[in-house]
């Protein structure tokens, strides 16, 4: 046997690049949603000087390319502030940069989208501002913020097959391996597209089902 | 350490050396994915079932599958089946590709968007098909759909860092020997992503411009 033919080993090592990548997509997608969400109060409620700080740095991580920032963070970090940072460390702290960028446009539009009449009326409920935040915004803003986060999210999983670059083992970088030994760019390449279209796929219907549920009060019931 | 850009300034013909093979490449890109968004949009607003099919299977395989992945299946797919073209061009090639996906979805919503009584008006005038739309449809379709299409090309920009992936030496590759040469990665990464985010600032207040200077006629007040 040449060591350049196709394993059974090769299929446990796509899913496991698999698996890294998606690890990797859910985490950094969840650290970007509390770090963009938190992001969007700061300018719903116009904290001072923190809110020019929030939009400039998100309008910077939006403007540029994240191999920039990811080697950014990989060889910049290290190298100015003399500490250490593992490739995966520097695969978390950017995708969740970026993905925080773009949720936070998100958050902001789904706040702005429920009414201000809306929050003055609770206020003269005497809600809290936490309670108003909670309990009025909050449930409206998902259901309209549904939607383009999950277009975001598709779009950021791509973005997660960058990290190959720096040396995570994700299934790009597993392509790249088997590419490399069994010298078949196309089955190969072909395989690993498959497998991000799949999950792709998966995310996306995974959003249409949660939206569904979130738009459940308003949806016709029949009479 | 300290800051310091002024070890940078020898370095920067080098440096605009890659911003110019960027500015190539980025050009040709949005020219080849205007030309196939085009294409791909007239045919998914066709009335063939056929190829309103294909162009609907073209943009879901290249919208979902990450375009590092789509590069390296050019890149060393090509010369499996005997065509060797350089780094550059499989990058334009890829870029387009991926690019035209895109640019057909915002395409083709303009065209939905048109209200129907206009091409009704068309076609009763006895005008020919291709008339229609090349006359008619395209230029409130592009008109309607300036500023989708200027967010898509800024995009197309910041994907083009992936092209350094392959040993293209563009913006981001020159900035990888330089940071390399240089042994200070923070403060080349730090002006890159700077770079980047002025170059697509730059650009969208040109879409900006270009997109009020069409719809000057649509304004309220216009004569």
């Amino acid at each position: 046997m040449r060591y350049g033919d196709f394993t059974p080993f090769d299929i446990v090592l796509l899913l496991q690049g698999l698996g890294v990548s998606l690890a990797l997509f859910v985490s950094t997608a969840l650290i970007g949603l509390v770090i963009g969400t938190a992001w969007a109060v700061i300018r719903f409620y116009r904290v001072p000087v923190l809110m020019q700080i929030v939009t400039f740095v998100a309008e910077l991580l939006k403007n540029s390319p994240v191999l920039v920032q990811l080697f950014l963070v990989f060889f910049g970090l290290p190298a100015f502030f003399k500490i250490n940072v593992t490739p995966t460390e520097a695969a978390v702290i950017t995708l969740s940069g970026n993905s925080a960028a773009f949720i936070y446009v998100i958050a902001v539009s789904a706040i702005e989208s429920v009414g201000r009449d809306q929050i003055e009326a609770a206020r003269v409920f005497g809600l809290t501002r936490w309670q108003t935040l909670r309990w009025v915004i909050a449930p409206q803003a998902a259901a309209f913020a549904i939607g383009p986060l999950t277009g975001l999210l598709v779009n950021q999983l791509q973005v997660t097959s960058l990290i190959s670059v720096i040396g995570v083992m994700d299934l790009t970088k597993v392509g790249n391996i088997l590419n490399l030994r069994t010298l078949k760019p196309f089955l190969v390449w072909t395989a690993v597209g498959a497998l991000y279209y799949l999950t792709a796929k998966l995310v996306a219907y995974a959003g249409g089902r949660f939206e569904k549920r979130l738009r459940a009060h308003t949806a016709w019931r029949g009479l | 350490m300290k800051f310091d850009l002024s070890i940078l300034a020898k370095h920067i013909p080098f440096l605009l050396e890659g911003a110019w093979l960027t500015l190539q490449a980025c050009t040709l890109a949005v020219i080849g994915s205007l030309v196939l968004g085009l294409a791909v949009g007239a045919m998914r607003t066709s009335a063939s079932p056929l190829l309103n099919r294909v162009a609907a299977i073209y943009v879901d395989i290249f919208r979902n599958i990450p375009f590092i992945v789509q590069l390296f299946f050019f890149y060393f797919g090509l010369p499996e089946i005997g065509i060797y073209i350089d780094a550059f061009t499989t990058g334009v090639v890829a870029l387009s590709i991926a690019g035209g996906a895109f640019t057909s979805d915002v395409i083709r919503s303009g065209i939905l968007a048109i209200d129907p009584g206009v091409i009704e008006a068309a076609q009763v005038s006895g005008l020919r098909k291709s008339t229609i739309f090349r006359k008619i449809i395209l230029p409130i379709a592009l008109r309607a759909s300036i500023r989708p299409l200027g967010s898509v090309f800024i995009n197309l920009i910041l994907t083009s860092s992936i092209l350094s992936t392959i040993t293209l030496n563009e913006l981001t590759g020159s900035a990888k020997i330089v940071a390399s040469n240089t042994f200070r990665p923070f403060e080349v990464y730090f002006v890159l992503l700077v770079a980047y985010a002025a170059l697509t600032y730059a650009v969208s207040i040109l879409i900006g411009m270009l997109h009020r200077h069409l719809n000057r006629h649509q304004q309220e007040g216009a004569v």
